[in-house]
């Protein structure tokens, strides 16, 4: 696709949208611009691979949206902070998910020791302390493709350590019963996991939860049911 | 020419609707209100099903992915298999974050096609290393062909940038949109009609982003070297869906701004 196409195939593209959505619900949009109340707030990576609403199989409304450069949770990045604020705070939404992902750019620069130049650098230092403070860990496997995966993963607990101690993220689970969940989407089959980290998880092992479509299992054994489904 | 794809692009994959309606049959919207004024019982109660209706909603999800991995499996049995090779994005969209405006369905474009950030009234801030990395990264490294800027009406944060009111921490980041209502004072203040002239600071908001991101080294050298990427600014209007084309005239703006914040070397 040359480049002018796509910008023109994106433009009719949403004219076609707009049409289908309106002929198949006619209240859609009336009711999307009535205002948002969506539960689930999603920081992801920037990366085209991975649109969140779209993997997610869910619909305009439902997904409250931040996506930076490797999902680094940087604590005093004032973006950030300022979509957690007004998620949690204002919309007050019941699950904070932090989501890394297979193949992540990101994560294969933190492993590298090339500098990238500009402000990249800057930003993905937070990525290269998960790298220097798991050094042992990741040296030892020797897949490359792996020990991307592996950083990234690290990198969402990494996260998720910082979202916790979050002052508004701390009131809220106090308060409400937020929920904030670390998971992983591996790009090669499409599927997200849990990492066991977050709130559900604080201080359990692997549990299972029987919904009504299956069973998720969360922990160490969602790899496994991942490798499974492969 | 232009071929769009069948729709829909992505119909909710499992017949079960979300279990939304649960909370009107919850005795309070948060617990901390009911927890005073209700006995033991009733609190636990409660307790369990907000914990019940946390459990399902969250569920949901992984059972929507499960469907729609499989779906794209059906599809295209190479569908993952190619995009885990790499991504090649001809597109940066740096929009709101806002639930409403999931960039890649209102634009039917598919997995491996924009690069995304979004933030809060999707601001392009100088000193933002959040959004500044994004750029650099999508312009140096991807070599994406566009940048859009995409706004919409009815934004929550370009709202709230026009009340007059302490918003703590948000206090920053809301900051830049009184900032666009300032450079455009004059304009702005001659609409009588609040509605109105809200929306058009919606629309001015995201001339200015684009302007920002036409400041920025990573673009100017680019552009300079390769011929792209080139900017525009849309606004996504709810009430129908469409996305409006502001027609931002790139090539001028990069001119005027030139004079001053020329980081071509």
């Amino acid at each position: 696709m040359s480049a002018d196409n796509t910008f023109h195939y994106a433009l009719s593209s949403n004219n076609a949208w707009a049409g289908y959505k309106a002929h198949q619900n006619p209240q859609f949009f009336p009711k999307l611009a009535g205002g948002q109340s969506p539960e689930i707030l999603w920081i992801g990576c920037s990366d085209s691979r991975c649109p969140e609403t779209t993997i997610l199989g869910m619909q305009p409304g439902d997904v409250f949206v931040h996506r930076n450069i490797a999902n680094i949770i940087s604590p005093t990045d004032i973006n950030t902070t300022a979509v957690i604020e007004y998620a949690v705070a204002n919309l007050k939404v019941k699950h904070v998910v932090l989501c890394g992902h297979s193949a992540c750019g990101g994560a294969a620069a933190a492993l590298s020791d090339v500098r990238v130049g500009g402000v990249l650098d800057t930003w993905l230092l937070p990525l290269k302390t998960v790298r220097f403070n798991h050094a042992e860990e990741l040296e030892a496997i020797t897949d490359e493709k792996e020990r991307i995966m592996r950083i990234a993963q690290l990198n969402v607990e990494a996260g998720i350590k910082v979202l916790m101690n979050n002052a508004t993220i701390r009131e809220a689970i106090a308060e409400r019963g937020l929920e904030v969940h670390g998971v992983f989407f591996d790009i090669s089959c499409g599927r997200i996991k849990e990492l066991g980290c977050g709130t559900a998880h604080a201080g359990k092992g692997d549990h299972v939860v029987r919904g009504k479509h299956g069973q998720l299992v969360f922990g160490q054994d969602g790899e496994a049911a991942i490798a499974a489904a492969q | 020419m232009i071929v769009v794809r069948h729709y829909p692009v992505l119909p909710r994959t499992t017949s079960t609707p979300l279990p939304r309606l649960r909370l009107t049959i919850l005795p309070s919207a948060t617990p901390r209100r009911f927890c005073s004024s209700h006995t033991a019982d009733d609190k636990d109660r409660s307790k369990k099903d907000i914990t019940m209706y946390l459990q399902e909603t969250h569920d949901k999800v992984f059972e929507n992915n499960k469907s729609w991995a499989a779906e794209q499996v059906a599809k295209d049995p190479d569908f993952f298999k190619k995009l885990a090779a790499g991504q090649n994005p001809e597109y940066l969209w740096i929009g709101c974050s806002d639930s409403r405006i999931p960039a890649e369905q209102i634009t039917g474009l598919q997995p491996g096609d924009a690069f995304v950030h979004r933030n809060i009234a999707n601001l392009v801030c100088n000193t933002d290393l959040n959004v500044m990395s994004v750029i650099e990264y999508a312009v140096k490294h991807l070599q994406v062909k566009h940048i859009v800027v995409c706004g919409h009406y009815g934004c929550g944060g370009v709202k709230a940038a026009m009340t007059p009111k302490d918003l703590g921490l948000m206090n920053p980041w809301l900051r830049n949109i009184r900032d666009v209502y300032r450079l455009h004072e004059k304009e702005l203040d001659a609409i009588a009609d609040e509605e109105a002239r809200y929306e058009r600071l919606v629309e001015l908001n995201v001339y200015e982003q684009c302007r920002n991101v036409v400041k920025t080294a990573a673009l100017q050298q680019s552009y300079a070297e390769n011929g792209f990427p080139i900017i525009h600014g849309w606004v996504f209007n709810f009430r129908d869906g469409m996305l409006k084309d502001l027609n931002v005239d790139f090539k001028t703006i990069l001119k005027d701004i030139q004079k001053i914040y020329n980081l071509t070397n």
